[in-house]
């Protein structure tokens, strides 16, 4: 019980420790405290996605959770999803080759909602792919040019992956309405 | 399509230009230079710089929307902890804003309006800032300003802007309620009507609209080392330097604004947001101070797109031509003046849409209430306007029996065709050919789902304008100049926004110069280091900067091109850039040693050029006007959509949206804005309202303001035309805007389709979408005036 | 985004979040999910002086069935539940309510015993709770109790817990043979809050629906049960579901900016419809 605790998160792979308000959301934390500056402000509301980022491999709304909360954790933004000599991954090089960026704000938590979605290795149609984007707001594509790029990465893509089955609750809640 | 049209300036100074067939970049989807960076997550938006000592700032609103300010106290603020000051309107050097009201006669209203920065006397509407706090941390901020005391007084609000016009209103203002006035009277608007064979009227309403641009507004200010005042501010304006200066009381020259990449403006960031308090900030505590909205602070205060209320009485022959047009238009101003009766003068001048009107008579007016201000969105006035003419044409064409297809194409302009307002269209309408376009690729339309369903079809065409009001004597620069490595560098003001306007300067320069767009840097949107290009608004930066890059390039390509001729002996007609080199007739010159030449022959290897606009006599009330606009662009959409018949849902199933864009520098581009626009349409014809109730604004943040999501939108097909009659550069016409008109208008018309009767109320929401289908199918010869 | 700071506590055990209430005072919120609380406190509508963290709590995370109940740990998230083999078996209304809360990334985190203790008259899970008649276990660290979902839920906003309780588990019902489910919700887009909400169970047998629960939510301050409308339905067949289903006594849920009163009404009865035929259908399939 204190006025500062500290938080000891990996960012992309990298260790960050940081004292800060407890009051502080994962958000504010990354992008105030720690520096990370890819999850965007967009709301506050957890509806627009631009803040999304990964906790242990969830897609979770960075504004709303306490970083607090997530003490010990792994957090992937979307810069965690380039190689590692700095390029682009296959994901982002299939978002650069559809044009799936326009001003651009969207497309960190848009990247990071679509790499939760494609990590289960199932294959989703147009529909389905735009179900599991539904909860990342767009005001510049109109979404196609973002479910042209994701389907394409998906196509690229190897099998159904082995790893352990996570709640994503991504594409199965949403697919299919 | 046909042919093709020299650029304005390029034939005027009578250059050479590639031929269609020739060019090497120009109509390539290249990828915009941007997008790595945005895609890596490391471009930094206005809010993501972090500038060390920087202090946090928060605007104090008001939660009334019509009061008098009878106490402010700011001691409880200022013993927070942290806190650097806490700033009122006497603290302000010139508290005010000015804003032109241009063509407006003294009877009508005051010749420029203005507003304070930080109210003191009275606040106009709900949200209205009355205090700025300044802290170290936005923790002592939260607490600080919940602590400044102010204290309201009621004062009688008027929320309906036909309300306010009448007598005995509550006035907003001193000088009455009427901010503006627009008419148009051409030929005999009455004769017609006696002459008609079919007369239809609809009474239209649009709602006010936010532009929810994922990136709320937010800057970063500081005095850099010689003391100039610096911001980096998400906007589409840098000129607002002059504002800003303007408000302190200091030389425009001391001051500085940069624009970065901005997370969307679409008209919202085209009025100052944060500039004057973050300058404020910075210039009274001589730190960094960063601001930064939150989404429901913006949804609150930035102001809205104008609700219209459009009645159109509408005179035809049997055979679908249209006689008269008889429209009235009233627009909700809000609080403050702002950019409305800019935006009633375009709502003026599109009012009877892309066809020959005959005779007309037009009023618009726009009025002060206490409700959210209004000023700058996408279509700027243009856009309402298309609700009240598609669905009139579609009214129309019931009536007499003809198809929505074969009215518009009776009606629509062509070259030499004089618009109401008395401009001359001088370009080729492609209209019919864009109707055909959406037509043939969209098949059949769809059966319905189910039993309690039912399908829809409708199209809806329009035109918007692109460049600036002719007699605002628009320009733009731009700097175009090799570095000895063969590379390129473009230095030019505009401000980029998300539509790829920097990128297309590059893709402009390659064309002409023949540098590899990835050897090309733009550095873009610095009021002090880049010429000026101004707003990134009214479709205009293709047109302007785009020009102006042109003209730059190809005055430095003849340059080289000359130096390289006197060279070898060749003559300069034979030699022609490619990339890393130039050659021609047997010869071939390495691109640096070209430029050393240049230097050693004191010829200069870079270029300023500015582009101007077309010129026109400023208007008045009364418009006539050989020239408005500098030109338009016309399209036509078509929506598939299907109701339920039990909720009043609508799902669409198909959309295509077909422009002439004249030539499409860049089709990803193209396709982006033309998706993106028709996207946005789409929200404001199903989804979108602030809701507004005795001035008190309801929408609380993006729970309650819904904007399509991935799941409520088709994929939108982009069909691009290209006419080559566009007077950008290549003959690029803008596309911006545009795509944002016909969306409602279309979506009413497929409703209609579907119910046999149309919505003429926006939001298209489910409720209406039932009260439609509770009326019963009009009689045929018979129209009937839709009521909620 | 600007909110006041907050002090931060946790708890190791539900249990102790009690003693932490008690400590703290009036100032005090739990946090499990945080998809209820943070927005409000991100829009400045709550102000904690503390906030106590149960997110990672040892216990309230386990789905049981025993004698013909299902229990359902309060930390379990929407996602969790929406996805779980034996809840679907046991009680799929519940799951099939979770899968309509909120967007992914809100299942992911959020919990039944938030929900339920945040207590919005639109949400999902606690219109199930009272469909199903289920009850929730709550504790006050000494003592615990057993609370019926309609006793639970008492207005908007408002719920029976004690300042000093959290909720600890949900307990319902396991579908019994012969009924059939159905959850039917409109929203303007997918995951919004509910403009009109219901669930609905069936038992038929030859077709006749001998037994029904039928209740809304989002149309009044809380879910509320259609007992006019289980009498109608009594003897109905397939076919004649729709014409039993009259106006809603006791659905008046007020007009706002989002959708007037009557429109609301009118959602009401045609998901009413829906889901009771729906819920007949399974119900005729489970036969």
């Amino acid at each position: 019980m204190s006025d500062q605790v500290t938080t000891t998160v990996t960012v992309n792979g990298h260790r960050v420790s940081r004292a800060a308000g407890p009051h502080l959301t994962l958000l504010r934390w990354l992008r105030d405290v720690a520096g990370v500056t890819d999850p965007k402000y967009g709301c506050g509301e957890g509806i627009c996605g631009a803040c999304t980022v990964l906790v242990d491999g969830v897609p979770t709304s960075s504004c709303l959770v306490l970083a607090a909360q997530v003490d010990g954790a792994a957090v992937t933004t979307a810069a965690g999803l380039l190689e590692p000599d700095g390029s682009l991954g296959p994901l982002q090089r299939a978002f650069h080759a559809h044009h799936a960026a326009q001003c651009g704000f969207c497309t960190p938590g848009m990247l990071v909602a679509a790499a939760a979605m494609l990590a289960d290795g199932r294959r989703r149609s147009r529909a389905e792919i735009r179900a599991g984007l539904h909860g990342n707001l767009c005001r510049c594509t109109g979404y196609g040019p973002i479910v042209d790029a994701v389907e394409a990465a998906q196509a690229a893509q190897p099998g159904p992956a082995a790893g352990p089955r996570r709640d994503a609750g991504v594409g199965g809640a949403g697919a299919g309405r | 399509m046909t042919g093709r049209r020299r650029p304005v300036a390029a034939a005027a100074a009578g250059i050479r230009t590639s031929k269609a067939g020739e060019l090497r970049v120009v109509g390539q989807p290249l990828p915009r230079h941007d997008q790595a960076e945005k895609i890596a997550g490391s471009t930094r938006y206005a809010g993501d710089l972090a500038v060390p000592g920087m202090l946090h700032a928060r605007l104090v609103r008001s939660p009334v929307p019509s009061a008098r300010i009878t106490r402010r106290d700011a001691a409880a603020a200022l013993a927070v902890p942290g806190v650097a000051c806490v700033l009122f309107g006497e603290d302000v050097p010139h508290n005010v804003i000015r804003i032109d009201v241009p063509g407006q006669a003294v009877e009508v209203a005051a010749l420029q309006a203005s507003m304070e920065v930080l109210a003191t006397g009275r606040v106009r509407f709900h949200g209205e800032p009355v205090a700025l706090v300044v802290a170290e941390t936005e923790d002592a901020l939260a607490e600080a300003c919940d602590l400044v005391d102010v204290d309201y007084e009621a004062l009688p609000a008027v929320t309906d802007p036909e309300q306010a016009l009448a007598d005995g209103a509550p006035a907003v203002h001193e000088q009455g309620n009427l901010l503006g006035e627009w008419r148009i009277d051409r030929g005999d608007v009455d004769a017609a009507f006696l002459a008609a064979d079919a007369v239809v009227e609809g009474s239209y309403r649009t709602q006010a609209v936010d532009h929810a641009y994922l990136e709320p507004e937010a800057g970063v200010g500081w005095l850099d080392d010689d003391g100039v005042l610096t911001l980096r501010v998400a906007t589409q304006v840098v000129e607002h330097y002059r504002d800003v200066a303007r408000i302190l009381g200091i030389p425009e020259s001391r001051v500085r604004v940069i624009a970065p990449y901005v997370g969307g403006g679409f008209g919202g960031k085209e009025d100052m947001t944060v500039e004057p308090y973050l300058a404020l900030a910075v210039w009274r505590t001589r730190r960094p101070v960063r601001m930064q909205w939150t989404r429901q602070e913006s949804l609150l205060a930035r102001p809205k797109r104008h609700p219209m209320r459009l009645r159109y009485r509408t005179a035809a022959l049997a055979d679908g031509t249209i006689l008269a047009q008889d429209i009235d238009i009233t627009a909700d101003a809000g609080g403050y003046a702002y950019l409305s009766a800019l935006v009633l003068l375009y709502s003026a001048v599109h009012a009877c849409g892309p066809y020959r009107a005959g005779s007309v008579r037009l009023r618009a007016r726009c009025a002060y209430t206490n409700n959210p201000p209004t000023s700058a969105f996408r279509g700027f006035g243009g856009m309402q306007v298309v609700f009240g003419y598609e669905s009139q044409m579609d009214r129309l064409a019931r009536r007499l029996g003809i198809s929505a297809a074969d009215i518009r194409k009776r009606n629509a302009l062509a070259r030499g065709d004089v618009l109401p307002v008395g401009q001359v269209i001088e370009t080729e309408v492609l209209l019919a050919e864009t109707i055909d376009a959406v037509l043939a690729r969209a098949g059949d339309k769809p059966a319905p789902s189910g039993p309690r369903k039912a399908t829809g079809r409708g199209i809806a065409c329009n035109m918007q304008s692109y460049g600036r009001l002719v007699w605002l004597n628009d320009s733009a620069a731009a700097w175009v100049g090799f570095q000895l490595d063969g590379s390129l560098t473009v230095r030019c003001g505009v401000p980029d926004i998300g539509g790829g306007q920097a990128s297309s300067l590059a893709q402009i320069a390659a064309e002409v110069l023949a540098v590899p767009v990835d050897e090309i840097t733009v550095h873009f949107g610095d009021s002090a280091l880049t010429p000026l290009a101004g707003t990134t608004t009214a479709t205009r930066q293709l047109l302007m900067s785009g020009n102006a890059v042109y003209e730059a390039s190809v005055r430095l390509r003849d340059a080289v091109l000359r130096t390289v001729a006197e060279e070898t002996g060749q003559p300069a007609e034979a030699l022609r850039m490619e990339p890393g080199q130039v050659t021609g007739g047997g010869t071939l010159v390495d691109i640096r040693d070209a430029l050393v030449a240049c230097r050693r022959r004191n010829v200069p290897i870079e270029a300023l050029g500015t582009f101007f606009g077309p010129k026109g006599r400023p208007v008045v009330r009364d418009l006539r006007a050989d020239r408005v606009f500098p030109d338009f662009t016309f399209g036509t959409h078509l929506c598939d959509l299907e109701v339920d018949l039990d909720t009043g849902q609508v799902r669409l199933l198909r959309y295509l949206a077909a422009h002439d864009v004249g030539r499409a520098i860049n089709p990803r581009s193209v396709h982006g804005q033309i998706a993106g626009g028709a996207a946005q349409g789409l929200g404001m014809a199903l989804l979108e309202e602030v809701a507004v109730e005795d001035g008190v604004n309801l929408a609380g943040g993006f729970f309650q303001y819904l904007i399509p999501t991935a799941t409520d939108l088709p994929d939108i097909e982009p069909v691009v035309l290209e006419s080559g009659e566009g007077m950008g550069p290549f003959g690029a016409r803008g596309i911006g805007e545009p795509p944002i008109g016909p969306p409602c208008a279309a979506v009413a018309s497929a409703i209609h389709d579907a119910l046999g009767s149309r919505p003429t109320v926006l939001p298209i929401t489910p409720e209406r979408v039932l009260a439609c289908a509770a009326q019963s199918r009009p009689l045929p010869g018979q129209d009937r005036v839709s009521r909620r | 985004m600007f909110t006041k700071p907050f002090r931060f506590d946790r708890a190791d055990r539900l249990a102790d979040a009690c003693d932490l209430l008690r400590r703290h005072g009036e100032g005090a919120k739990v946090i499990a999910g945080g998809q209820s609380l943070l927005p409000m406190v991100n829009l400045g509508l709550v102000q904690p002086d503390v906030v106590i963290d149960i997110s990672r709590a040892a216990d309230g995370r386990d789905i049981t069935r025993d004698d013909g109940y299902l229990t359902v740990g309060a930390l379990v998230t929407h996602a969790r539940l929406a996805a779980d083999e034996l809840a679907g078996r046991a009680q799929p209304l519940l799951g099939a309510a979770a899968r309509r809360i909120g967007n992914a990334r809100v299942r992911n985190r959020g919990t039944l015993g938030g929900s339920a203790a945040h207590g919005d008259p639109a949400a999902e899970l606690p219109l199930v709770m009272v469909a199903l008649g289920g009850a929730y276990e709550v504790t006050s660290g000494s003592s615990a109790r057993t609370v019926r979902a309609e006793e639970f839920h008492l207005g908007y906003l408002t719920t029976g817990l004690e300042p000093d309780e959290v909720v600890v588990s949900a307990r319902v019902p396991v579908l019994g043979p012969q009924w059939g489910w159905s959850f039917q919700e409109f929203s303007r887009r997918d995951g919004d809050f509910a403009l009109a909400a219901v669930a609905a169970l069936v038992r038929s047998v030859d077709g006749v629906i001998v037994e029904s629960r039928v209740a809304a939510g989002a149309v009044g301050d809380r879910p509320v049960r259609l007992g006019d409308v289980e009498a109608a339905l009594s003897g109905a067949d397939a076919a004649g579901i729709a014409g039993r289903v009259g106006p809603l006594r006791g659905v008046r849920p007020a007009g706002d900016a989002a959708a007037g009163a009557a429109y609301r009404a009118h959602l009401c009865r045609v998901l009413v419809i829906r889901a009771v035929e729906q819920a007949t259908r399974r119900s005729a399939e489970a036969a």
